[in-house]
């Protein structure tokens, strides 16, 4: 997640319960961070919709992904 | 048309080998016949045949002779005459229709499509040209080949240097050997010279410098410039549907927007409908007289009307915004590092796709944080937030096909 707010010029706050929204975290940048998981292993995700709109912090980001990958 | 100046000079870059067409023995092949060739060189002994006789031709490239093409070629009624000069018979029985050849076209669904075409059909320049000595380095049989075989065969003081897609990486020094003044090329085939072939580049005696089959952007035209300052750089829209279209010598990418709705005899009438590129052409092929969907997207900027790639693959949907692939590769192409992008959509959750690219660096690089941060910040002062691309891939080679084209 830093590396993809870095790109736009922002940082990632330690705190996981930052809101995404408050940290200019937006859907570009979300599906950015699936593709370099992607690419990181290999591997096309499969993302639940419904599980997706439930997302609006850091924690629940990491938690998603870890969630995707371990499935 | 027939072979009308038999003292044009035939030159083999590979082999050094020159011969006038004249002194060239044809081939004596069973029309219609679809001769399989290894390389560019040994097809020109049927288009001899063909100009002295009319005998039914289609000529193809031994790369691009798929089980799927042959089967379809017998079926056809064409004999096929391999490269050691074995014939498979056809397998329907036709009579041959004089003065016809065919060239093959990718066509919608990927399977190669017939084009009719003659001599004439696919002579698009008229008139008295000064003496060149042109580089034929397409695909034999394709629209483009066949463009500048018919100058060999119907302009008086045109020779042709030969040199197959697959030696490419040499042809700076044929051009050398041989004074080559005139080249026609695609944008790949130019961005790989001068990624390649810089250092002896501008040794070469060009005097006009030609681009097409694929969108011209005004990074190459500039960088092309800078090789040959004297030279003229002209870009060329043709296909195997319309013929020799739109041709643009002002070095600059695009063309007018005042050039379209024009009506004059004997010159294609071009139209954008839907922003679709819609072209009425006398140098159409059989059958596609009036006005022809190409198939390819243009944008208008600037009073001038860009060709920016495949409409079917042009356009990126990111989340409801969309942006033109051609676009964002301009601008990834106009930065002073880069030799080549390739621009696409990447399926992604949430936006339903991203805007990704593959891009080939000046120095071959394919290991370059800083510089893919540059890009990133090049894009961002040049497009929308949605067209900048979210993923760049850096490859150490522009890949190409035998087509001469990348798949853009």
């Amino acid at each position: 997640m830093g590396e993809v707010l870095a790109a736009q010029g922002k940082t990632l706050p330690d705190n996981d319960d930052a809101q995404l929204a408050d940290i200019g975290f937006r859907s570009l940048d979300f599906s950015e961070l699936a593709l370099r998981v992607e690419d990181e292993i290999d591997e096309e995700l499969n993302f639940d919709a419904a599980g997706l709109r439930q997302i609006t912090t850091i924690a629940h980001v990491l938690d998603l992904l870890t969630e995707i990958q371990a499935a | 048309m027939s072979l009308r100046h038999a003292s044009n000079r035939l030159i083999d870059a590979a082999s050094g080998e020159q011969v006038t067409w004249a002194d060239l023995e044809p081939l004596d092949l069973p029309a219609p016949a679809a001769v399989v060739v290894a390389s560019s060189y040994d097809a020109m002994r049927a288009v001899k045949q063909h100009a002295e006789t009319g005998a039914e031709l289609l000529v193809v490239a031994a790369g691009r002779m798929e089980a799927n093409l042959r089967a379809d070629l017998l079926a056809a009624g064409f004999n096929v005459v391999d490269p050691d000069g074995t014939i498979e018979a056809a397998s329907v029985t036709r009579e041959p229709e004089p003065g016809r050849l065919w060239l093959l076209t990718s066509g919608s669904t990927g399977r190669p499509k017939q084009i009719g075409h003659t001599l004439d059909s696919l002579t698009t320049v008229a008139g008295d040209m000064a003496p060149r000595t042109w580089l034929c380095p397409y695909s034999p049989g394709t629209y483009a080949w066949w463009q500048v075989v018919t100058l060999g065969l119907g302009s008086a003081g045109q020779d042709l240097v030969v040199v197959d897609p697959a030696q490419l990486d040499q042809w700076v020094a044929a051009g050398v050997e041989h004074g080559v003044t005139a080249a026609s090329g695609t944008p790949t085939f130019w961005r790989q010279t001068t990624m390649s072939q810089a250092d002896d580049l501008a040794k070469v005696p060009l005097q006009q410098v030609s681009l097409g089959g694929e969108p011209v952007d005004q990074a190459i035209l500039d960088q092309l410039r800078t090789f040959f300052p004297e030279a003229r750089i002209s870009w060329i829209y043709a296909s195997s549907e319309v013929g020799a279209s739109i041709v643009v010598h002002d070095g600059r990418a695009g063309f007018p927007v005042e050039w379209l709705g024009r009506e004059a005899e004997g010159r294609p009438r071009i139209d954008v409908e839907d922003g679709e590129l819609v072209i009425t052409s006398p140098h159409h092929g059989e059958g596609l007289g009036g006005p022809v969907r190409t198939g390819d997207a243009v944008v208008v900027e600037d009073g001038r009307v860009l060709i920016t790639g495949r409409l079917n693959t042009d356009e990126i949907n990111i989340g409801g915004a969309k942006v033109s692939a051609g676009v964002v590769r301009g601008v990834l192409q106009s930065h002073p590092a880069v030799a080549w992008a390739h621009v696409r959509g990447r399926k992604a959750p949430l936006v339903g796709n991203l805007v990704v690219a593959e891009v080939v660096l000046t120095s071959g690089e394919t290991t370059a944080p800083d510089l893919l941060a540059e890009l990133n910040a090049w894009c961002a002062e040049r497009l929308p937030e949605y067209g900048v691309p979210r993923r760049i891939k850096l490859l150490a080679a522009i890949p190409t096909k035998e087509t001469l084209k990348s798949d853009v």
